[in-house]
């Protein structure tokens, strides 16, 4: 039985003639253990789906079913109550409250459950001894370099056991080596069983899934399942025509992977308008390293 | 759980200490005035109950001036309060204490005039307190000793004579028994016998303060200023104390029946004086603490001030606890605690702040500020209600946020 069914998922935003499609009838089943990558250039709908799927917003039309459960039409803090218990999130920007502790930054999704403090802190213990960083429960997030942020933030997504883990980037302000490690990381938790869902604009990391899925425009144009250790082919082709540089190579080579795509497919889907999104990664950097 | 919460609150709002401070200050402040102004209101009950209470329920005050309204039985309905505060008129004569000296069952009855003028002694004038008329019988209608000397008796009523309190003993004559000094009024010499034990008075008392006081015989007194002297008082003990009730009624019928049938003066019971200085006192506190109260409302103001500020900079955490399953709810249950907290911290300190200024006042004036656990539970209750109250506005538009535009939030 799969873990994810989205039926003909859209998700519209404004009105009348202004009416953008940022979701068009998106059709993703997900079986339990896959470790799904999504591809696709800035504004394809990646992070609407991601959080679609991930409860932070509803779709406008269109099935969900996670688990057993219809979750499409769920009210806000129902949704709270499914992210907290069936969902765990990383983000690209790790997202950890800085003036917490590692240590209480990992338990913060118990606390909403009704757990006492101790067992809270206990259960993050061991969890972030699991994610390796065991010997930084005190340390604060500033402290902290950039793959053990996201290490800790991995082992606050696992706290709560969820059916999914939602990876935005993970990779996304890491160097490369810090990447590996977190990589490494994602690739043991799927090899126990849980089911990941990344989105990645970097074809090598396809490496580790077991199915990658492409979109544009709103929609899923390509849909591979590959075995794992090896780049899908379609990636293997930005790859050859980019060598992996910077980021911006990235970018390109995933307009590359784009236009390498059987024409009429994304013909078909360049005709509709798509709301321009804040997602790119360059934005995000440069106002980061602002602060 | 809710422990855990108000540690988790405690810990955030340390991390700002100098706002949470500077949020705080509205309601310390605000707590202080009210709790003092309310702790002076009832010390100031408290002492006045007592100076009551040790005169004896059977002492029956006269007063001019129409200052109760009474129903038919004969209960208090209505307190005039301009009339007790000095505005009483001078209704009350020589031919009135004579009528009431004149009813069967009295044991004594004292005049008490004010006479308006200033004792001397050479250049130095004193002008701290009042120079009373009165009789022989005054320390026994006050239930006073005198700790020097001795008052004048019914002989000595037209002498030279004065009995002073003991505030007049240190200021006018600089001396702690002046037994024997001379002193002037109005041109004659009058010759100190006796000084009273100290008094215990009320202060902002609403009668006059006797401590301050010189006393000389009625009938000196009339001397001195002619024959028109006005009664401030009257105060009467019957013979027998069960029969009170009976002689405050003859007392009005022929009080009435000299004063041509118009009520233009007062008789009170001990009981009822209390009342009266009760409800005079509470209006006061009342006010007063009102207007203090307004400095609470803009202590609320700023902590919502402040919380509203935290709301924004802290968007990005509303946006991570939601993602990871926080419910509405529970994000504005963070911030009403955390809010609340703040104003309860706020209303303790004031508390303490205020037993501070309680003990300053105690040792730096004659007043009596009593702080009761009254008191201090309706501060702590108030300020409790304000976190919530003004908590509620910020901690509403944190929880509706958005989580996905929340966690875009730089």
């Amino acid at each position: 039985m799969p873990i994810i069914d989205l039926k003909e998922i859209s998700k519209l935003y404004g009105f009348g003639d202004a009416t953008t499609v940022a979701l068009d009838e998106i059709d993703l089943v997900i079986e339990p253990g896959e470790f799904v990558a999504v591809m696709g250039p800035s504004g394809s709908g990646k992070s609407t789906l991601m959080n679609i799927i991930g409860l932070l917003d509803r779709p406008t039309h269109g099935n969900y079913i996670l688990g057993n459960h219809a979750v499409a039409r769920l009210r806000s803090n129902q949704r709270a109550k499914v992210r907290r218990d069936k969902i765990g999130f990383v983000f690209q920007s790790f997202n950890l409250l800085p003036r917490l502790n590692v240590l209480e930054n990992v338990a913060i999704p118990l606390s909403y459950k009704n757990i006492t403090l101790m067992r809270r802190l206990k259960r993050a213990s061991l969890m972030l001894d699991r994610v390796g960083l065991a010997d930084r429960e005190y340390f604060m997030p500033r402290q902290l370099s950039g793959g053990q942020l996201q290490r800790a933030a991995i082992a606050r997504a696992l706290i709560n056991d969820p059916n999914i883990i939602i990876a935005d980037e993970p990779t996304g302000n890491l160097d490369s080596n810090s990447s590996r490690v977190v990589m490494e990381l994602l690739r043991e938790l799927h090899q126990s069983g849980n089911t990941i869902l990344m989105v990645t604009h970097n074809p090598e990391l396809t490496r580790y899934a077991s199915r990658v899925v492409y979109m544009h425009d709103g929609s899923i144009v390509h849909d591979e399942t590959t075995p794992i250790g090896e780049v899908p082919k379609i990636a293997k082709k930005i790859m050859a025509l980019f060598p992996r540089k910077t980021e911006e190579d990235d970018l390109a080579g995933v307009s590359a992977l784009m236009n390498a795509l059987p024409h009429k497919v994304i013909a078909k889907k360049t005709r509709k308008k798509v709301k321009p999104r804040r997602t790119s990664k360059r934005k995000t950097k440069s106002k980061r390293s602002k602060r | 759980m809710l422990g855990t919460d108000v540690k988790v609150a405690i810990a955030s709002l340390r991390r700002t200490k100098w706002r949470s401070g500077l949020a705080m200050f509205g309601i310390i402040i605000g707590i202080v005035s009210v709790v003092t102004i309310v702790s002076l209101g009832e010390g100031m009950k408290k002492q006045i109950v007592g100076q009551i209470n040790r005169l004896g329920s059977d002492l029956i005050t006269v007063k001019p001036g129409k200052s109760v309204t009474r129903d038919n039985n004969g209960n208090i309905t209505k307190v005039h309060i301009a009339s007790n505060i000095g505005f009483g008129t001078g209704s009350l004569a020589q031919k009135d204490y004579d009528t009431i000296k004149d009813t069967p069952n009295i044991d004594i009855a004292v005049p008490i005039s004010l006479i308006s003028t200033n004792a001397k002694i050479g250049d130095r004038q004193y002008d701290d307190g009042n120079i009373i008329g009165t009789n022989q019988d005054l320390p026994a209608a006050l239930r006073q000793k005198i700790s020097y000397g001795s008052f004048f008796t019914a002989n000595e009523s037209k002498k030279r004579v004065a009995i002073i309190g003991k505030a007049v003993a240190e200021k006018f004559f600089q001396e702690d028994v002046p037994i024997g000094m001379a002193f002037d009024i109005h041109g004659s010499e009058f010759v100190v016998i006796g000084v009273f034990d100290k008094f215990e008075t009320a202060p902002l008392g609403l009668s006059t303060d006797y401590n301050k006081s010189i006393f000389i015989p009625y009938e000196a007194g009339r001397d001195l200023t002619g024959n028109n002297n006005q009664l401030a008082q009257i105060l009467v003990r019957p013979k027998d104390s069960s029969q009170i009730g009976a002689l405050i009624s003859m007392l009005n019928k022929r009080l009435g029946e000299a004063h041509d049938n118009q009520n233009d003066f007062t008789i009170l019971k001990q009981d009822e004086n209390l009342t009266v200085t009760g409800d005079i006192l509470n209006l006061l506190t009342g006010f007063i603490a009102g207007i203090a109260a307004i400095s609470l409302i803009v202590g609320g103001v700023g902590i919502m001030n402040i919380m509203l500020v935290a709301v924004t900079e802290r968007t990005r955490e509303i946006g991570i606890r939601k993602a990871v399953g926080a419910t509405n709810y529970q994000i504005l249950r963070q911030f009403m605690i955390e809010s609340t907290v703040l104003s309860v911290v706020g209303g303790l300190a004031g508390i303490i702040l205020s037993l501070l200024s309680n003990y300053i006042i105690r040792i730096s004036s004659n007043f009596k500020p009593a702080i009761t656990w009254q008191i201090i539970f309706l501060a702590t209750a108030v300020s409790l209600i304000i976190g919530i109250i003004f908590g509620i506005t910020p901690a509403i538009k944190a929880a509706s946020r958005d989580p996905i535009e929340a966690l875009r939030y730089e």
